[in-house]
């Protein structure tokens, strides 16, 4: 990898010279349980369970999470007849460094409880069943509860994700890991059609 | 110093939610060449990405009012980023005749000075039944312009978006 020289925050030695990674920091986004995202800066050759200790996003000795990189589409190419089906993503190794782990691409970190978050979409007395990673976004499970439900092409833009028993309809960019506490790894929802205004 | 209001919004483009549509090049504030000399708060000039469609931009800024931020919300329209004037009604998107996308976008209401849509601050003021009728689009305190903007993302790249 080549490294360029400048200002900086962080530096390392390579071959017996300082070299600068000002312009290789990375901005990663980070999201948790219930929480809002965040937004950090660090180096492509720090380790990231160091990243997230320096963040206080995990504790120095917590090993009870898992942590989730990029976002999650699998349940776009599953196929049709497949009922309760359940994402792969795998968690990933978080001693390895930011570089390996090509977070430069991927960007999001998911740091979570739940390997799956099991969802429920209601619509016209039916129900369907999937185990999304909590690395999901909500446009990705709408646009699978569309196709799952056979939804007409023209029709299926109107037809948006309602939490169960509530007006809330999350946005497409959330992830499904943000809308579930850290210890219910579930979440219901009701595939509504939009409001046109009127009046 | 800067307005309350300017803070709150400044501090919410600075937000995780806000950085992670821009880099996915769903939205993001207008470059500097392209603001008015005189463009002060509380207008801000933001772009969001539409679908690919012929002879259509691969972007549409809007120039929006927000005072008051984000205790009520913004209120615009579209923008012409090259005349810096409000867009004319040619080259605004279009959509399929009677849908939700052509409701929202509608011209002839207000002098299409604003969006028919309750994120608008003079729409959501002028149908006080929308919070009855639309719940889940009321706009609250702990709404920010990533909502705003989300939505009318999403609009711009539905099935019912025909093209200018």
């Amino acid at each position: 990898m080549a490294l360029h020289a400048g200002e900086c925050k962080f530096q390392r030695e390579v071959a017996g010279k300082r070299c600068d990674l000002a312009d290789q920091e990375l901005e990663l986004f980070i999201h948790g349980a219930a929480a809002k995202p965040r937004v950090i800066v660090a180096a492509p050759d720090e380790v990231l369970r160091d990243v997230l200790v320096r963040f206080e996003i995990i504790k120095e000795s917590q090993d009870d999470i898992l942590v989730f990189i990029g976002e999650c589409d699998e349940a776009l190419s599953e196929p049709d007849d497949v009922e309760d089906g359940a994402d792969t993503h795998a968690p990933v190794d978080v001693s390895l460094t930011l570089e390996v782990l090509d977070l430069k691409r991927h960007r999001h970190v998911h740091v979570h409880k739940c390997r799956h978050v099991a969802v429920e979409v209601n619509f016209s007395g039916k129900t369907k069943r999937r185990r999304f990673s909590p690395s999901t976004t909500v446009g990705v499970v709408t646009r699978w509860a569309r196709k799952k439900f056979h939804l007409d092409a023209a029709a299926a833009a109107e037809y948006v994700l309602q939490i169960c028993k509530s007006t809330d309809q999350p946005r497409s960019d959330k992830h499904i890991g943000e809308l579930v506490e850290a210890s219910k790894c579930s979440i219901c929802f009701d595939l509504v059609k939009e409001v046109t205004p009127q009046g | 110093m800067d307005q309350p209001d300017q803070r709150l919004f400044d501090a919410d483009v600075a937000s995780a939610d806000f950085r992670i549509g821009a880099a996915k090049g769903l939205w993001g504030q207008a470059e500097a060449e392209l603001l008015p000399m005189d463009m002060k708060w509380p207008r801000v000039i933001l772009w969001i990405a539409a679908a690919a469609r012929p002879a259509a931009p691969e972007r549409f800024y809007v120039s929006l009012d927000a005072a008051g931020y984000n205790g009520v919300p913004p209120t615009g329209t579209f923008w012409d980023s090259g005349a810096k004037q409000s867009l004319e009604f040619g080259k605004r998107p279009k959509g399929k005749p009677d849908s939700r996308f052509a409701k929202i976008f509608r011209t002839d209401w207000k002098d299409g000075v604003a969006f028919y849509h309750p994120y608008d601050r003079v729409a959501a003021h002028d149908h006080p039944q929308w919070r009855t009728d639309q719940p889940h689009l009321v706009w609250t305190s702990s709404h920010t312009i990533v909502d705003y903007l989300e939505e009318f993302h999403l609009l711009l790249n539905c099935g019912d978006y025909l093209g200018v």
